[in-house]
């Protein structure tokens, strides 16, 4: 049983989208963190997290999410979410994410804050 | 545990391992749905029973593969109450979640994100000790807040 | 023996066990508990469908069986995943949380039944790969299904 994110990164202008396919766990953490680093070595200032709207995120995945935002807030980086269920919106203003991290309903809206 | 169940309760059996609290999930959610839960809370009850199972699994059984999580579930027009057990051995209280600025600017480490969000979740969350070394976790969401 | 010592013993591998009230409506929570762990294992979507329509007839079959003889037991659903095998376990006629094996001495006392008719029954044996049913005590009826996850 095991779990993969499939991770495809996309340059949008100034900003850089990185489409996270499957399910957000602590299993997420090799995934997530190697397309960090892809994005943040080709000098990335802005760059969007899109999630699968119906992907299941538990507390293992929201705390590798929580590390990625240090290692973005510690380089100076933009954030923004995109996809995420009316549910998992709630739980990551609930855990505090929104103050790392804006979340979007579309990536129109996104594009038009962060461009 | 060895009690007899009452008619209408559920119980699920699970092992300690990484993606079992899936099941508990589809298995909380079918009897949301089966018992008339509202919807808005049917997600709020997958996340919680999800997280109490991961917490039952890590914080209660060290994620001791052979160690079981037992989960008891009953539903009624207006409410759902589960329960989360594990088999003790593990930590007797779950570290609490510090606030994300202190781990993105204090670089404390990221602990009790579980039970923050169970405790956000539902309407009323119990702890208790069981008699043979386990813990207990019971959680209660109503139809209406 | 205590509870805990029962519990353990009980189970010793990864199976997921869930015990449901003898009524019509709760097969549901059965099937989408089989079709969460199967997903898991890595089965298709189709054959999950597959799966839970074979698991909903097993269980309205116990409970149709356990109704007639005691409407106050339990089904139990047994399921585990090991060398790419999925299988499903459906036994009616316990009461409360299936006691544990003395499983040996009831094992070798299985008789089988006569090949059990019905629609449910068709259909279970159509969907899955492996069906095997038994008699496992005077009030006790058990089916065990497996589907194979191919490559």
């Amino acid at each position: 049983m095991t779990q993969a994110n499939e991770i495809q990164m996309e340059q949008l202008g100034a900003v850089t989208l990185l489409d996270i396919r499957g399910d957000i766990t602590i299993l997420s953490e090799s995934f997530l963190n190697d397309a960090y680093e892809d994005a943040n070595n080709q000098g990335a200032g802005k760059i969007l997290l899109k999630f699968q709207e119906d992907a299941y995120i538990n507390s293992g995945g929201i705390s590798v999410l929580i590390q990625l935002l240090a290692k973005t807030e510690q380089n100076a980086q933009q954030i923004g979410i995109i996809g995420l269920s009316d549910h998992f919106t709630k739980i990551f203003n609930m855990v505090g994410i929104t103050k790392f991290a804006k979340i979007y309903k579309t990536r129109e809206d996104a594009l038009e804050a962060m461009s | 545990m060895n009690q007899i169940l009452d008619d209408q309760t559920i119980e699920i059996n699970l092992p300690s391992k990484v993606g079992y609290e899936r099941v508990a999930m589809a298995s909380a959610a079918a009897l949301a749905r089966l018992g008339g839960l509202a919807p808005e809370r049917v997600e709020d009850l997958k996340s919680a029973v999800a997280e109490a199972c991961i917490n039952a699994m890590q914080h209660g059984n060290n994620w001791r593969p052979e160690a079981r999580v037992v989960v008891h579930m009953d539903v009624s027009a207006d409410r759902f109450i589960v329960s989360v057990t594990d088999q003790g051995d593990g930590v007797p209280e779950v570290p609490k979640y510090p606030g994300i600025e202190k781990i993105i600017e204090e670089k404390v480490s990221p602990r009790g994100l579980g039970v923050f969000m169970i405790q956000q979740l539902v309407d009323k969350v119990n702890f208790n000790q069981t008699a043979d070394g386990g813990h207990t976790m019971t959680m209660e969401i109503r139809s209406t807040k | 023996m205590s509870a805990k010592k029962q519990m353990v013993r009980r189970i010793n591998n990864h199976a997921v066990e869930v015990s449901l009230p003898s009524k019509l409506g709760y097969e549901r929570i059965a099937m989408d508990c089989s079709a969460s762990f199967a997903k898991m294992a890595g089965f298709t979507p189709q054959r999950i469908e597959d799966l839970k329509t074979a698991v909903a007839e097993a269980c309205l079959n116990a409970i149709e069986h356990g109704n007639k003889n005691h409407p106050d037991t339990r089904v139990l659903v047994t399921m585990n995943f090991k060398d790419d095998r999925f299988s499903v376990s459906v036994k009616d006629g316990g009461n409360g949380i299936s006691r544990l094996p003395r499983d040996r001495t009831v094992m070798r006392r299985i008789e089988n039944l006569e090949p059990p008719k019905g629609l449910g029954i068709y259909l279970i044996k159509q969907l899955m790969d492996e069906v095997e049913f038994n008699k496992m005590t005077k009030d006790g009826h058990s089916v065990k299904m497996v589907i194979k996850l191919k490559n």
